[in-house]
């Protein structure tokens, strides 16, 4: 029953406005006899300046609505409080850069962290407050436009010899909901990938279809570095409306197998260390191996253990307030690390960021849309400026003065309900556009259909304004004098 | 209806200041459903005059009492709803009253035809309708446009039609509510002698069809001889003596 309410809060404006309108009509038709269709074929008469300020009306109620869509649809993306993990630990500097860089594959990784720091939060002084933590890697991408990361098997739920763990062990992308997969997760030595739905259907690619890894996103008119690295695509995701719809994954062991990750790697080991800066970049094809493939196909990592590193963990806390311990002790104990809530990110940075911009938005929608009520005015007014001789007749016909205001205030709310409709319908197909876009970049669209209470408040304001932008005209024509109009005429 | 005049005086604010009597009636009368020519020079008044019995102008003193003349037959018997049960002066009425008043009583045809530009013909005579609370009527709209010959322009703006089809048009908005008075200000003056006189024998005609009295102002005293009674405006306003 409360979906069916929610359904009808949020679509029942497309099943009102038709009938909603004809309702309206039918009875203004009725409470004023002859005095609509006498409105409609005023506004018909010029039909060129009514044209245009419909238009005007339609352009800037569209501004406020899609500003309105949005901020409450860009709200709910942002501000969602369920990633299926409930700490981020990545390398010190910004949690919002940590955060984007890894849910929505945004931004840049604010660095790496050493691979350790994993196996440290699933050790005995953490081991109460984690329940499962997966290694993320970034840096490389699909074609310059899909982000590629080196993780583990349990991201999807399977432990290193492909077994289904446990529900409660499992990172999920939302509470509740795990990665499925059509065919098969990798395996953690292999070069396998499992690729999101969106990249396998932008791109074509499949089961069997085998890629190279480029590095990093160069740009349009950068020659693309190429690693000589081949993944075999194993496993396709199922659809997820996350951005992870928009990565290839692979294991982490084959992160390291690129041989500028390898040599990186060890130099920044070096760097670490005090030693003197490296020799300068050898090319790919003088890049030394840091593995070796076995006669099964498995790959075997020469580099040492202790310069491998991630980009971040996924952390999926133990419940209640161990994720907000865990992220306490972390950021305490260390300044190399930092432990962040996603969803505590993103709300602030929604609350900083987003809002205030949109208030700005919306102040400029305002002030659009009063424009547009202004223009309905102007219009109505510099109408009745040349129809006075026409009002002149209505009043001899005997039209009060009263009568007459009346129409022209129910001219300029008909031009604003018109015009507002339209602007409605206009601003969610603004919506839809960014609807794409969101979907694009973060890898989830918005319910760009959906019309939202403060919309119908807004059109209803609108009406009224414009309603009360006829006051001004109507007043004209209440003064205009009948006989000497007449006489004139 | 019969409408009578009494002491009537109106007088306009010269640019200087001055006071310009244009109005000074001690005493007119017009019987039930009876048909007057007015007449007289530029500037003695007439257009005031009708202005003033219309309730467009309102008079300095003076009274415009309406009273029912008689019982009316036939077809405006049908619009007896809105017949004058008891003797009304229009200058005790407040504005918005006088305008209902006259939407309902009086039909008013003016030198040019005054068609609202963006209406048909129908369209035209019907916003005669508009106004009075009742109604519309399209079929009484289309029976007087037919009367004036008009029954194959019903859906003609008034830039498709002549200046005489025009003014056809204006006399059949005139008597779209059935009025017990029209008011004609120089119906005819725009129009050739023929285009006049088929114009004339309309208002006369259709104002015997419903029962409405007609006051006509005119130069013309070819059209204004065949009215019953002919009024001589300076011999009746003193102002314009």
């Amino acid at each position: 029953m409360s979906d069916l309410r929610r359904i009808f809060s949020d679509y029942g404006f497309y099943v009102l406005v038709v009938p909603g309108i004809a309702a309206l009509l039918v009875l203004l038709a009725a409470l004023f006899p002859g005095k609509l269709s006498l409105v409609f074929k005023q506004m018909r008469q010029r039909a060129l300046g009514t044209a245009l300020t419909l238009l005007l009306v339609m352009l800037g109620v569209a501004l406020a609505v899609s500003v309105f869509l949005v901020l409450r649809e860009s709200g709910k993306l942002f501000g969602q409080s369920d990633f299926g993990y409930d700490v981020l630990v990545g390398k010190a500097g910004s949690p919002l850069q940590l955060t984007l860089n890894t849910v929505y594959h945004l931004d840049v990784s604010p660095g790496n962290i050493p691979l350790s720091a994993c196996a440290e939060l699933l050790g005995p002084q953490c081991r109460p407050l984690v329940k499962a933590a997966v290694p993320y890697a970034v840096g490389d991408t699909y074609q310059g436009r899909y982000p590629i990361v080196g993780t583990l098997p349990k991201l999807f739920g399977y432990d290193d010899a492909g077994n289904l763990l446990p529900e409660e062990s499992r990172i999920g992308y939302r509470q509740g909901h795990f990665y499925g997969i059509d065919g098969q997760c990798f395996a953690p030595d292999r070069f396998q990938a499992v690729i999101g739905s969106e990249v396998a259907r932008r791109e074509g690619l499949r089961i069997g279809s085998t890629f190279q890894a480029t590095h990093g996103s160069p740009k349009p008119n950068e020659t693309p570095d190429i690693h000589a690295e081949v993944w075999t695509v194993v496993g396709v995701m199922k659809e997820t409306h996350t951005a992870n719809d928009r990565v290839l994954f692979i294991p982490l062991l084959t992160f390291y197998t690129i041989a500028e990750h390898g040599t990186g790697l060890i130099e920044q080991e070096r760097l670490r260390e005090g030693e003197p800066p490296p020799a300068p970049e050898k090319h790919e094809e003088e890049e030394e191996k840091h593995y070796t493939v076995d006669a099964d196909g498995r790959i075997h990592l020469t580099l040492p253990k202790n310069v491998l590193a991630i980009s971040a963990i996924l952390v999926k806390s133990r419940g209640g307030i161990t994720g907000q311990r865990l992220i306490y002790k972390i950021n305490n104990s260390t300044q190399k690390l930092q432990a962040v809530n996603p969803a505590a990110v993103m709300r602030e940075f929604f609350d900083t960021f987003l809002k205030s911009g949109t208030t700005l938005l919306i102040v400029v929608a305002a002030l659009v849309s009063l424009e547009a009520a202004v223009s309905i005015l102007v219009s109505i007014y510099n109408s009745v400026a040349a129809r006075r001789r026409e009002i002149a007749i209505l009043r001899a016909l005997g039209a009060t003065r009263r009568t007459v205001v009346g129409l022209i205030c129910l001219e300029a709310g008909l031009i604003g309900l018109f015009g507002g409709i339209a602007g409605v319908l206009v601003g969610h197909l603004v919506g839809a556009v960014g609807s794409v876009y969101f979907e694009r970049v973060v890898g989830e669209g918005i319910d760009w259909v959906a019309v939202g209470s403060e919309e119908m408040i807004y059109l209803g304001a609108v009406v009224l304004i414009a309603v009360l932008a006829g006051l001004a005209p109507g007043l004209k024509a209440y003064r205009t004098p009948v006989a000497t109009n007449l006489v004139a005429g | 209806m019969a409408v009578h005049l009494q002491a009537l005086k109106k007088q306009y604010v010269a640019p200087d200041g001055g006071a310009v009597p244009v109005i000074d009636i001690a005493d007119f009368s017009l019987a039930n459903a009876e048909q007057v020519a007015l007449v007289g020079g530029s500037g003695s008044g007439k257009t005031t005059l009708l202005h003033l019995i219309a309730g467009i102008l309102t008079p300095d003193s003076g009274r415009i009492i309406f009273e029912r003349g008689g019982e009316r037959t036939g077809i405006q018997a049908e619009a007896n709803s809105h017949e004058l049960m008891v003797p009304t002066d229009i200058t005790l009425l407040r504005e918005a009253e006088r305008d209902v008043f006259r939407g309902r009583h009086i039909g008013y045809i003016f030198q040019t035809h005054h068609l609202l530009p963006g209406f048909t013909a129908l369209e035209n005579v019907m916003l005669g309708m508009t106004f009075t609370g009742r109604k519309l009527d399209s079929e009484w709209a289309t029976h007087l446009l037919r009367e004036v010959g008009l029954s194959d322009r019903l859906n003609y703006k008034p830039d498709k039609l002549s200046l005489g089809q025009q003014q056809r048009v204006a006399v059949a908005r005139a008597l779209a509510n059935r009025p017990m008075l029209v008011l004609a200000d120089e119906p005819t003056g725009a129009l050739d002698v023929r285009s006049a006189q088929q114009v004339l024998d309309l208002i006369r005609s259709l104002c015997t069809e419903v029962g409405a009295g007609l006051l006509m102002v005119s130069h013309d005293p070819q059209l204004t001889g065949q009215l019953p009674r002919v009024v001589e405006l300076k011999n009746l306003n003193r102002a314009a003596a």
